[in-house]
């Protein structure tokens, strides 16, 4: 309350306008013998940090850690707007899109040599950072990979296969993972899965090539076929009533979680941090089984050099040093983040590693499988409101306040006002 | 004939630093916003000028037309029983017989100074559907499971009742200050003349506080109409629209998912000048209400 938002987008504006005469560009004022470096919070940038400036002793880097993801890109927009900008950032997979679309302000890649190094990355991870006249504007640090996790006490009470692969087997596909949630319900009398719009649809809608645009990037969200499947599969599972209408995130989703109150959620590698905070007393109680249709990622980041950094060289000798196949599978031991480098899927120190609190799985081999199958997609300037709207209209019909039949239509004129096309 | 220039300077000179932070600070934002509402603007890309067509868009976006709804519904639910609350503890505080009457005056702040975004978390988790304190009040009279934050009044309700926890303190300490320049004399006088407690309250402390309480409700409907944090925090999955159908979302929300969320920062500004038409309607309302309040005599 009494927060001054019109007079911060206002005084947001005025440095936006006031720095149009931002300097030059490139290397010219840069000593590249140090350069400043933006990165969010709680990802432990600072062990990276410290490795590489104790290989590089000369190399002086100043980590500023902004905050969440979020506020990094948004401290970023303000930095690009005024043109005082650090010489390397970090940024979130989701507010990626919106940079992207502004290509101008940022360094292409390919300058520094970001073609050499391209066959090192997943293929549709890397297509994200690129723009529209092939402009490389980053590369990616690590990917999130999906899987399912389950409860194996709650299974086997509903006289479910409780053993990963048993499971896994149980649900190729999202029709027969719906099923199965009617089973566990018929059986239990207790919902199955935390909710429709987050562990159905989201899931579901990046498992193809043509998401919200098609590959020329035009909208494509109201006739591709993979969006109203997804969408169709969330309705389903939201009549069935085999979600517990717990949105993801939600201080009762966590209690839920905690409680048992559904048995399975769709889990990228970074939520099982999540699970293991948010339920310490279910530890051993967990597994993690494979996802419907096979493949999924949610989450990861890039690394990118805007356009008015002094420290070029600099930044992307770090890139390219850090990011390495090898550097990234260093950074998998230590932090459990998923390299986006297929090349060490199958070292020992990845396909070895097991959880405890998952009943031993193999976490490390579950999700770089999961990112084998993905294909390339277009993700525009518009994705993330497009994705949005379909959500919150799953997420009505789910809290039994929208009309199924009307759900679809109600999406796409939402969508129309929305994005204002 | 210097020293009398100096002196005739100096005040001004004295009063100049607030105005040229506020020509900085508060008068140039505010006209720049009124500037970028012109143009269709991305922050870290193009500017293009449109006119007025951002202003026609909003008042044909049905979102539009719901934050100001959303936003007057909660002023009210929140304004309303904060004035009546404030004045009901201030006038107890406020009691000869009152013993600790220091402590309980501070106490009044303490949900002041703590942080709204923890307010918010404590609050979100009493308003609860499965775990939450309120529900299962309601379990054990029979109702319920009550979805509060899914439903618009119910989500509504959840803010006001944080607005009305943060504020009712610090608006019963200005009530309470202006009670305590109420002479004891005049209080006496009525008792002797057999005015009850009631009679006192109505006749002698509301006439009095009247200066006190027309400001209160200028400042709470002000910060009402902005009113963002609340709703920014109570709905983790779509805090920018503060649930899955806007249900509580406000008109700064609204501002700040169009300007930071899908930047747009020219329909942003938009939003941002039509909520300073709105404040100043508001604010015209109420000096035209209370100049009439305050010529009654009581």
């Amino acid at each position: 309350m009494r927060s001054r938002i019109a007079v911060a987008i206002a005084a947001a504006v005025t440095l936006a306008a006031a720095g149009c005469s931002g300097g030059g560009s490139g290397n010219d004022g840069g000593d590249q013998k140090s350069f400043e470096f933006w990165s969010f919070s709680g990802i432990n940038q600072k062990a990276a940090v410290d490795e590489y400036q104790q290989k590089h002793p000369d190399i002086h880097i100043k980590l500023t850690e902004v905050g969440s993801s979020v506020e990094t890109a948004q401290a970023l927009t303000t930095a690009l707007a005024g043109g005082k900008v650090p010489d390397l950032v970090l940024i979130q997979g989701d507010d990626l899109p919106k940079f992207v679309e502004q290509p101008q302000n940022f360094v292409d890649l390919r300058s520094l040599g970001a073609d050499d190094v391209k066959k090192d990355y997943l293929d549709w991870v890397w297509s994200q950072s690129v723009a529209k006249d092939g402009e490389v504007l980053g590369v990616p640090t690590d990917v999130g990979g999906l899987a399912i996790a389950y409860r194996t006490d709650l299974f086997a009470a509903a006289k479910l296969p409780t053993d990963r692969d048993a499971v896994s087997k149980l649900w190729p596909t999202w029709d027969k993972f719906i099923e199965v949630g009617k089973q566990y319900k018929a059986a239990t009398g207790k919902p199955f899965v935390d909710n429709a719009s987050t562990s159905v649809f989201y899931q579901a809608v990046n498992q193809g090539d043509m998401k919200f645009y098609d590959a020329d990037r035009n909208l494509a969200y109201d006739h591709s076929p993979q969006v109203k499947e997804a969408f169709d599969y969330a309705l389903t599972a939201a009549q069935a009533g085999i979600t517990a209408k717990l949105s993801s995130f939600s201080e009762g989703w966590s209690a839920g979680m905690a409680k048992g109150d559904f048995a399975v959620l769709a889990a990228p590698s970074w939520m099982l941090g999540g699970i293991r905070s948010n339920a310490p007393a279910t530890k051993g109680k967990w597994d993690i089984a494979t996802i419907p249709g096979g493949a999924g990622n949610w989450g990861g980041s890039y690394l990118a050099i805007p356009k008015n950094a002094k420290n070029q060289q600099a930044a992307w000798n770090y890139i390219k040093e850090m990011q390495s196949p090898q550097s990234q599978l260093a950074h998998y031991v230590g932090s459990g983040s998923l390299p986006s480098t297929p090349a060490v899927y199958k070292d020992a120190q990845l396909t070895s590693h097991k959880d405890p609190f998952f009943s031993n799985a193999p976490t490390g081999k579950i999700y770089t499988e999961s990112l084998l199958g993905l294909k390339p997609f277009y993700i525009g300037p518009d994705s993330s409101a497009i994705g949005q709207e379909f959500q919150n209209v799953l997420t009505n019909v789910e809290q039994g306040k929208g009309d199924p039949g009307t759900a679809w239509d109600t999406a796409l004129k939402n969508i129309k006002t929305a994005i204002g096309k | 004939m210097r020293d009398s220039i100096g002196e005739r300077i100096a005040p001004y000179a004295y009063i100049a630093p607030f105005f040229l932070i506020f020509a900085v600070f508060g008068l140039f934002p505010l006209l720049f916003t009124f500037y970028v509402a012109l143009f269709d603007w991305n922050p870290v890309g193009e500017h293009t000028f449109v006119g007025l067509d951002n202003f026609a868009r909003l008042f044909d976006d049905p979102r539009f037309w719901n934050a100001m709804r959303n936003t007057i519904g909660i002023w009210f639910l929140s304004t309303v029983p904060q004035l009546l609350i404030a004045l009901g503890i201030a006038h107890l505080l406020n009691h000869t017989r009152l013993r600790f009457a220091t402590l309980f005056r501070m106490s009044m702040l303490v949900p002041y100074i703590t942080s709204v975004a923890a307010t918010t978390v404590v609050f979100a988790q009493l308003f609860d559907r499965d775990y939450g304190l309120l529900n299962w009040v309601l379990h054990l009279i029979g109702v319920g499971p009550v979805n509060f934050a899914q439903s618009t009044w119910g989500s509504q309700l959840m803010i006001a009742t944080m607005v009305i926890w943060r504020w009712t303190g610090y608006t019963t300490l200005l009530y309470l200050a202006s009670l305590q320049a109420i002479s004891r004399d005049i209080y006496e006088a009525a008792s002797v003349d057999g005015a009850g407690n009631w009679k006192q309250f109505r006749y002698i402390t509301i006439p009095s506080l009247r200066p006190v309480i027309v400001f209160t409700i200028v400042t709470s409907t002000i910060g009402g109409l902005q009113i963002f944090t609340e709703p920014l925090l109570v709905s983790r999955s779509a805090p920018l629209t503060c649930g899955p159908v806007r249900q509580c979302q406000t008109l700064t929300l609204f501002l700040f998912e169009q300007g930071f969320g899908q930047f747009k920062f020219g329909y942003g500004a938009a939003i941002g000048v039509s909520l300073f038409i709105l404040v100043v309607a508001f604010a015209l309302l109420n000096f035209l209400l209370s100049t009439r309040i305050r010529r009654e005599k009581p």
